[in-house]
């Protein structure tokens, strides 16, 4: 008799915290308990990764010297290739300026020029196949708020979800929820980034009258629409284009991306903070 | 139950739910990743009971909830009803038996990897259940590996009860 007690006000209290925060999972009584509890536990899960990044680095280094070959190859290749882009580049860029100074185009806060990032570490990783999140060391206390965007040196990685204090989690991009106004680098065909199967991505909503080929660089769109601002600035790099392909019953494209961030492996990262926040529409 | 054993449970459920959030949770072969809070819970609900055990299971919860800054109480709903059927089948067909801990680990992988999809689903969450199908099996695969160990850890931090601390409940056929 005393264990169902038991058992039944444990799964009546469990019920209640889970109905408080699904109700308000961002704010509120029990989100700031719940942040204040994340706060305690930073120490000992920055230790735990402390501990474990030396066998962690030493598998990594056995397994790059595994590939250090076909990859050294494969590096002299691709350098070939992005000298010559970059001197095209310097130019279009140049270019770019004096237009803009002769248009005077006002533009919103570019990335990476007029962000400053918030560097943290990765103290939490996803668990299973239901949320694709990571909890960084840096919350609200170092300018970090909600939708602020998450980057690696690779690209991309997501946006905030929730912010506590001195942590914060990141839906990544692979998260079933998550969707990025994204375009095509080459072809400026726009979509919306959205999870794939196997920790890739597709570029949803992408026509079949539209052309997006292997290889092109995908980036984020930057803002579109008034009641979401700033989410995601332009051009931040989201991914690579590894195939498309299509069906006579589908109305859209298939566009699998493969991520430039490997978010299996997340060490660090950087939130982007706007240095000099708009004011709100 | 002594205050003793509650503290050494605690904590071994503490570490255990750090680890599992800061480092196992990373590890990923073939989609799926070890569950040591799991295992540990089965330790503890085997040779503390099914009110131990559900008191640790929401626990455990609590604390993988806060520290992922996930949804308070998903968690410790599902390892809270684990903890008590795990201890129950502890304290009646499965004491003294050998196989135990790696029955109630496999059945329990798979009750809990449908239970969390259970609740995903009911609230409007995504709930890949392909991807939970996929990943069950090396799942439940690696949390056997663990069980070892873990089983011996747990058996050497709180001692199995005496026979006499058993439940004495008998059920009268017919």
């Amino acid at each position: 008799m005393v264990r169902r007690i038991v058992l039944a006000v444990l799964v009546v209290v469990a019920l209640a915290l889970l109905t408080i925060s699904f109700r308000s999972p961002t704010s509120g009584m029990l989100h700031d308990a719940q942040s204040y509890g994340a706060d305690a536990l930073r120490p000992f899960q920055v230790a735990a990764v402390r501990v474990a990044r030396p066998f962690r680095d030493g598998y990594n280094y056995v397994d790059s010297l595994a590939r250090a070959k076909s990859d050294n190859a494969k590096l002299r290749k691709m350098v070939q290739d992005y000298r010559a882009q970059a001197l095209l580049n310097a130019s279009a860029v140049q270019q770019n300026n004096d237009l803009k100074r002769l248009l005077h185009f006002e533009a919103g806060p570019q990335y990476p020029r007029d962000f400053r990032a918030v560097n943290a570490s990765v103290i939490s990783f996803p668990s299973g196949a239901f949320s694709q999140q990571i909890v960084i060391g840096a919350g609200s206390d170092s300018g970090i708020h909600l939708n602020t965007p998450v980057v690696s040196a690779d690209g991309l990685v997501g946006k905030v979800t929730t912010v506590g204090h001195t942590t914060s989690t990141v839906t990544l991009l692979t998260d079933p929820n998550s969707a990025v106004p994204a375009r095509d680098l080459k072809t400026r065909v726009s979509g919306l980034i959205r999870h794939g199967q196997g920790g890739s991505l597709i570029l949803d909503r992408v026509s079949k009258d539209q052309v997006v080929d292997k290889g092109d660089w995908i980036i984020t769109r930057g803002t579109v629409d008034r009641r979401y601002p700033d989410e995601y600035p332009y051009g931040i790099p989201i991914g690579r284009v590894v195939a498309v392909g299509t069906s006579d019953i589908a109305s859209f494209l298939t566009v699998q991306v493969q991520p430039l961030a490997d978010l299996s492996s997340l060490d660090a990262v950087a939130a982007l903070v706007p240095k000099h926040p708009r004011a709100k529409p | 139950m002594t205050i003793a054993d509650g503290l050494k449970a605690a904590a071994l459920l503490f570490v255990a739910a750090i680890v599992q959030v800061s480092i196992f949770s990373q590890l990923d072969v073939f989609g799926a990743a070890p569950q040591v809070v799991l295992v540990t819970l089965v330790g503890v609900s085997l040779l503390r009971g099914a009110i131990v055990g559900a008191t640790a299971g929401f626990f455990a919860g609590l604390v993988v909830d806060t520290a992922m800054l996930g949804q308070l109480g998903l968690t410790s709903l599902v390892l809270t009803v684990s903890g008590y059927w795990i201890g129950r089948y502890g304290e009646t067909t499965g004491r003294d038996r050998g196989h135990a801990p790696f029955l109630s680990v496999a059945v329990v992988t798979f009750l809990y990897a449908f239970g969390v999809l259970l609740v995903h689903f009911m609230l409007g969450e995504p709930a890949p259940a392909g991807a939970v199908m996929r990943s069950l099996l090396p799942t439940i695969v690696m949390n056997l590996v663990l069980t070892g160990p873990t089983y011996l850890l747990v058996r050497l931090l709180l001692r199995p009860r005496e026979r006499a601390d058993y439940a004495t409940e008998v059920q009268l056929l017919g």
